[in-house]
């Protein structure tokens, strides 16, 4: 085992992380990017669609030119950059255990951002384990990085962004989408994207579920149904769609295993998907010196994680001295109005509240603590 | 069924009454302008800085609608391709039998103008026929194709879309088959559809497809498949020729004895 040390590590390369690193190596300290994939970037590589937001949100960009854009801004700073490398544990003298290939290290480090990141949500149903059933972003990411279709006829659970995006993408993949289904009574996610798809043809079928999936060795048909307010399947309205894919695309969740291990308290919001860790609006956490940054704080889009990732940074840097509060202060609250103009709308309301929530809470227990972490 | 966007999609009329971006029927027979169809208040403002003239207004916060300023509204179509949404339109009420509608398109194939074809309502479904009219790709669009298609006036706040081309006739798909069996460099005994192939696996210039295939590698140089290949990039990506660059050359240009060269070095 090898032994170094740095001033922040960061753990995760995707969105949230690459813009830390940035942001705390432009300010002057020293950073170690530690990503698992060969290749830094996180899921920006797959997102081939045009962003909203504004320009200082870079709206009207695609996904993977803005992932292009970081890794030059990457590339510029004197951060370093650990691929492969797989973050295993994160233990309490702020030492993370990392495996690259057949190399085991042990990185000390004086602040930590983990920006790990979500993971797609599964669905348990007859024939959910048949090949050809797969998550969503799986499917983005068999289509937009590896160039290969997982199937012609598909069928999308699920009417978030990430169903409606990725139902448009296979179409522009060469598939068909036979149906979208979503069990709540109204899309979920923005009217434009369920417009696209609609425009090309494809049914969207609110109040419905996947009852079965059926095939022998693989997908070969879905059985589809009604559902009641209660999502309960409503008997006799079954009807059969052929399809050779399964796409589940039925929201995601933190990744938080290291922030657990870290000893972070942590908070139960099901709008930001689940448990995630409490933090600061410098995005540290509970344990001092560990920040959060991205999905891992709460389920949103990149645009989001891109912004606190650099508050992450910011507030890194400026605990380490490289810079002073008052500087810090002027450079975190142009990230907070961006960051805030994401989050207006109807759409983002919910996410706002259960952001303003996390924060009551993370007072609240702070509060407790007589003023300190622990 | 509930009507409206969140339950189907699709903007109801009373939405689209209700939002800023639908110009009036005076206006759109004076020449194309922007229908914008954005019912929804969502963090989204390019619209508002990429039209050259100043004719949308979204303003603070980001989640307003837009406001269509139909005078200023010279119907170019720049929004068309940059909206992320793809709810910007553009209607040209020309006459009493026949209107254009314009509207952003991302899959491949991309029509050609001259074509026939399907044109769709909101919801996909074929409403009429249409004659693709101009189909406009420039750098700048960054890969949103803008389409025009003419269409009887009848239909012009229907149609916003047509149908993208997925099953070919067994007869075009001889055809096609003929066609890509044809010579294209002769050096490197390569045809047509292996440079459409290259242009498939993400070639878009003369050197990628080079560097993919070999063409312009062998004796002549280029000489007779540059052009070619230009042409067959400028009707696969539906760009003009003129953003066709050359391949790089480099010496020799002119098939030339290495020897006399190596020889000459010796010497030296």
């Amino acid at each position: 085992m090898k032994r170094l040390s740095t001033e922040i590590a960061i753990i995760g390369a995707g969105p949230a992380g690459l813009c830390a690193a940035i942001e705390a190596s432009k300010l002057g300290a020293k950073v170690t990017l530690i990503d698992e994939n060969a290749l830094p970037g996180g899921q920006l590589f797959k997102q081939i669609h045009k962003f909203f937001g504004s320009k200082e949100h870079l709206a009207g960009v695609r996904g993977y030119e803005i992932g292009t854009r970081l890794l030059e801004e990457l590339e510029k700073s004197d951060a370093e950059v650990m691929l492969s490398g797989t973050a295993y544990g994160l233990f309490r003298d702020m030492t993370i255990g990392v495996v690259q290939k057949t190399n085991h290290y042990a990185i000390q480090a004086k602040k930590i951002i983990l920006a790990a990141g979500g993971k797609e949500n599964y669905m348990d149903f007859p024939g959910s384990t048949l090949p050809g059933v797969m998550g969503a972003g799986a499917a983005q990411t068999m289509i937009n990085v590896n160039r290969v279709l997982p199937g012609r006829h598909v069928v999308m659970l699920g009417s978030g962004n990430v169903g409606l995006i990725v139902s448009y993408q296979l179409m522009q993949a060469g598939a068909c989408v036979e149906a979208l289904v979503e069990a709540a009574p109204a899309i979920g996610g923005y009217g434009v994207h369920a417009g696209k798809i609609r425009r090309a043809g494809v049914p969207i079928l609110t109040s419905h579920t996947i009852k079965e999936v059926y095939g022998d060795g693989k997908v070969e048909g879905v059985i589809i149904a009604e559902v009641d307010e209660k999502f309960r399947v409503i008997e006799g309205t079954e009807r059969a769609i052929a399809a050779d894919t399964v796409c589940l695309a039925v929201g995601l969740n933190p990744m938080t295993e290291l922030a657990h291990m870290a000893g972070c308290g942590f908070t139960f919001l099901p709008a930001l998907g689940g448990h995630v860790p409490l933090h600061d609006d410098n995005m540290e956490t509970t344990v001092p010196g560990i920040y959060v940054a991205g999905d891992i704080t709460g389920v949103e889009e990149a645009s989001s994680a891109m912004e606190e990732g650099k508050l992450a940074g910011i507030a890194a840097a400026a605990s380490l001295g490289y810079l002073d509060q008052e500087k810090a202060k002027e450079l975190k609250d142009e990230v907070q109005v961006r960051l805030s103009a994401l989050r207006t709308g109807a759409f983002g309301e919910k996410r706002q509240t259960a952001k303003t929530e996390q924060m009551a809470r993370m007072a609240a227990f702070l509060q407790e603590k007589g003023g300190r972490r622990p | 069924m509930k009507e409206g966007v969140r339950y189907t999609g699709i903007a109801s009329e009373e939405e689209l009454k209700n939002s800023f971006g639908i110009p009036s029927a005076a206006r759109m027979k004076q020449g194309p302008v922007a229908v914008i169809e954005c019912v929804q208040e969502i963090p989204c403002n390019p619209c508002e800085g990429t039209c050259p003239f100043g004719a949308i207004t979204i303003g603070d916060p980001i989640t307003n609608l837009p406001h269509l300023n139909e005078t200023l509204c010279t119907g170019c179509g720049t929004c068309v391709a940059m909206c992320p949404g793809q709810a910007i339109f553009l209607v040209n009420d020309l006459s009493e039998q026949e209107a254009e509608v314009t509207f952003p398109f991302e899959y491949w194939p991309l029509p050609q103008v001259g074509d026939e074809v399907d044109a769709v309502n909101r919801a996909g479904e074929v409403v009429c026929k249409g004659r693709v009219t101009k189909v406009r790709n420039p750098v700048a669009y960054k890969n949103t194709c803008v389409v025009t298609i003419s269409i009887p006036n009848a239909f012009k706040d229907d149609v916003r879309s047509m149908k993208r081309v997925i099953k070919q006739t067994p007869m075009e798909l001889a055809e096609q088959k003929e066609r890509a069996s044809q010579l294209v460099c002769r050096c490197e005994e390569l045809t047509r559809g292996d440079i459409e192939k290259a242009i498939d696996e993400g070639a878009t210039t003369i050197d990628g497809i080079k560097r993919r295939t070999r063409a312009g590698m062998g004796l002549c140089q280029g000489k007779s498949c540059e052009r070619l290949v230009a042409r067959i990039l400028s009707e696969k990506l539906g760009r003009p020729l003129a953003e066709f660059l050359p391949a790089t050359y480099r010496a020799p240009v002119r098939p030339i004895s290495m020897g006399v060269i190596a020889d000459n070095c010796e010497k030296e």
